[in-house]
């Protein structure tokens, strides 16, 4: 008798603490928080590498917030973006069908964030991007915020100034055509022209090429037809550049002027090459690029990032791990609704200082703090030194 | 155009259109000898640049070591493709479209192989550490050591595998291959043997263009890929049938990429960007107005030499 008593008070015990598990279970609540990034295409690494930024960022806020004994959590949903407008639709879509999430961190470049902003606009989904800076995606009142990158109004400026200031009569671009380089090439000459600088020759490659003989055999006859005062600016993706390089290195006009870059030309693997790190120097190569200056978090985001997954962060990963910052503070304050966040994420992030800079939203959800350092080619080709900064606010140029 | 942009682009029609051949002359063999337009011979020439890349990398900078590997990682490649998927879908009498459909998967198979291994090592966008220097220079022209290299390796291969195929026991099994298989097994040849080797050959073929092309530009999983479709026009420009004819092919789609393209642009304004554009559009123009290709005219003027 007494052996069936106690079975029923251990029945009725265990009834009661998986009720109070289940009813805990139900008490929480999980905020979704996509990722759409380009996992494959040229672009894949830094699209695996930013979404380990993003899991980083989502662990350690749930730590956070398990501690405090708070019931919400974050999980990620993430989809391929393919590195194309319409693959970053799709990624968008996929995600936002399959689990109800507001709120996007991504996609990488402008094209593809141009290319799912029809779909975030009519859904009500916000978009928040930390790396695309192309001037086209620079609207008011729409959902996406681009809360870390300024966009290259400002940078287009800077290169304008150095290449007057470098003694440049006439300029060739080689820009890659999708919206970034149409952008940077369009505000480049509208700047440069503006300030006194004479005519731009522009050449366009298509963003899939690999290789680029054809495109440097028609800088090279620009640059011939323009004379020695004429510079070289080149607006090329990571991979192009090398290419690039690769086929410019035996020019003799190429290898004979200045040239300007965007930052894909500082790529660590570009200076591996000897030939690539000669042609740079002897093109007294200089970049401009945002300032990246170290915060108390740098560090700290650093050893976690390696204590996480044994490597090391690469190149603007801790900007990914500050917009998934940004993109879930809003959503603990404003809650998993798409127009809530929309309306409180400029606070939010206007109050934000991450892993890299302070961000501060324009009237287009632009990062409007824009810091550059000025960054030219070391003699030997060894390494890019910083020798100066671009306060894009007041149309600066300060050097060391 | 301008004199020096003129040369400059005969130079690079010559040297990319020598690349191409090479890459080409495999597709031509494998839709002659199997019947297959193989999609992931794209990764083959990856797979190829890989090698010698890790191999350059290495500190071996020895070009002809550098080609070897590069030929041997592509054959493998190739042979492996072949007896893990296209022989058991060959057996299950599967049609042509499965097989395309399959060659694509196996494409994307070994591409994602290439991107994990080199997301692992971090082997992106590098160059084969071979230095590029001048080695003539006569007013407009410039030529470079690897332009020295792409060049005679292209031709002297094309030769070989010509006379591979029309004086060796092995070409004679292989045209009797693409004539008949049926009656090519009936008189005796070791089918599953000659194809073994015909992959090989294709691999090889294409893992050397591979190393070649990773001297040209960027060493990275797509760039196998974004050669391709030049690659297929130049083939299909030679009929898919004929040598000789892929490689008159290979030269005029490159003298289109590279002359024509610096023509339009300088006299007409026509934007770089379409450059990738003018395969597709030699593709379309061949296959509406000549499927043939060059096949008739290499006939002939085989017939007229004789």
């Amino acid at each position: 008798m007494l052996r069936k008593l106690l079975a029923v008070l251990m029945i009725i015990a265990v009834s009661t603490m998986l009720g109070a598990a289940v009813a805990a279970q139900d008490d929480m609540e999980t905020y979704v928080l996509g990722v759409a990034l380009p996992f494959t295409g040229s672009f894949g690494t830094f699209g695996q590498d930013f979404e380990r930024g993003i899991d980083l960022a989502v662990a350690q806020m749930n730590a956070e917030l398990e501690a405090a004994g708070s019931a919400i959590r974050f999980e990620t949903a993430s989809a391929d973006t393919e590195q194309t407008p319409e693959g970053a639709a799709r990624a968008l879509q996929t995600i936002v069908q399959t689990t109800g999430a507001q709120v996007v961190v991504g996609p990488l470049t402008t094209s593809e964030v141009l290319g799912a902003k029809q779909f975030a606009d009519e859904n009500g989904v916000v978009i928040v991007a930390m790396a695309s800076s192309g001037a086209a995606a620079s609207i008011p009142g729409d959902n996406i915020f681009r809360v870390i990158y300024p966009p290259d109004t400002f940078s287009s400026k800077a290169f304008a100034s150095i290449a007057l200031e470098r003694g440049h009569q006439n300029m060739v671009v080689l820009y890659v055509d999708d919206p970034f380089g149409n952008g940077m090439n369009e505000h480049f000459i509208k700047n440069y022209q503006a300030r006194g600088g004479g005519e731009v020759a522009s050449f366009a490659y298509a963003p899939q090429s690999t290789e680029l003989s054809t495109e440097a055999a028609a800088v090279s006859a620009a640059l011939a037809g323009f004379g020695e005062d004429a510079g070289f600016f080149c607006v090329c993706f990571p991979g192009a550049a090398e290419a690039f390089v690769q086929v410019a290195q035996i020019d003799p006009v190429l290898t004979s002027v200045k040239w300007l870059g965007n930052e894909a030309m500082t790529s660590a693997e570009m200076l591996e090459d000897p030939g690539h790190a000669q042609t740079l120097a002897n093109a007294d190569f200089v970049t401009v690029s945002q300032s990246a200056d170290s915060t108390p978090l740098t560090p700290i985001f650093h050893a976690d990032f390696v204590a996480m997954f044994d490597k090391e962060p690469g190149i603007f990963t801790n900007y990914a791990f500050d917009a998934a910052n940004i993109a879930m503070l809003t959503m603990l304050a404003a809650g998993n609704d798409g127009a809530a966040v929309k309306s409180m994420l400029p606070f939010i992030s206007n109050h934000y200082i991450g892993t890299a800079v302070q961000a501060f939203l324009d009237e287009n959800g632009d990062q409007a703090i824009a810091s550059y350092g000025i960054r030219q080619v070391a003699e030997d080709g060894s390494a890019f030194h910083v020798i100066g900064a671009y306060d894009g606010n007041t149309d600066t140029i300060t050097y060391e | 155009m301008p004199p020096a942009l003129l040369t400059t682009s005969l130079v690079n029609t010559i040297q990319i259109g020598s690349l191409y051949a090479l890459m080409a002359l495999g597709i031509t063999l494998t839709f002659s000898v199997m019947k297959l337009p193989n999609f992931a011979h794209a990764e083959y020439v990856t797979a190829g640049a890989y090698a010698a890349l890790i191999v350059s990398l290495s500190g071996v900078l020895n070009p002809l070591v550098i080609m070897i590997a590069a030929f041997a990682v592509g054959a493998l490649s190739a042979l492996i493709s072949h007896l893990a998927v296209f022989k058991p879908l060959e057996g299950r009498d599967v049609s042509f479209y499965t097989l395309i459909l399959s060659s694509f998967a196996i494409g994307l198979i070994i591409r994602y192989i290439l991107f994990t291994m080199a997301d692992y090592f971090n082997l992106f966008d590098l160059r084969i550490a071979i230095p590029l220097r001048i080695v003539l220079r006569d007013g407009n022209l410039i030529l470079s050591n690897l332009f020295a290299w792409v060049v005679p390796t292209s031709v002297i291969l094309v030769i070989i595998l010509t006379l591979l195929l029309n004086r060796s026991p092995l070409g004679r099994e292989m045209r009797a291959l693409a004539n008949n298989i049926s009656l090519a097994r009936v008189i005796g040849i070791r089918v599953e043997r000659v194809k073994n080797y015909a992959w090989l050959l294709v691999g090889g073929l294409a893992g050397v263009a591979g190393a070649l092309w990773g001297l040209q530009t960027a060493v990275h999983p797509l760039m196998g890929w974004g050669a391709i479709i030049s690659v297929f026009a130049a083939a299909i420009l030679g009929g898919l049938s004929s040598f000789s004819g892929t490689v008159l092919g290979a030269y005029v789609v490159a003298f289109s990429e590279n002359t024509v393209m610096l023509f339009l642009n300088a006299n007409y304004g026509l934007d770089l960007a379409f450059k990738p554009a003018i395969p597709f559009i030699i593709i379309i123009a061949v296959l509406l107005l000549r499927p043939q290709g060059f096949t008739n005219l290499i006939k002939r003027a085989e017939e007229l030499q004789r």
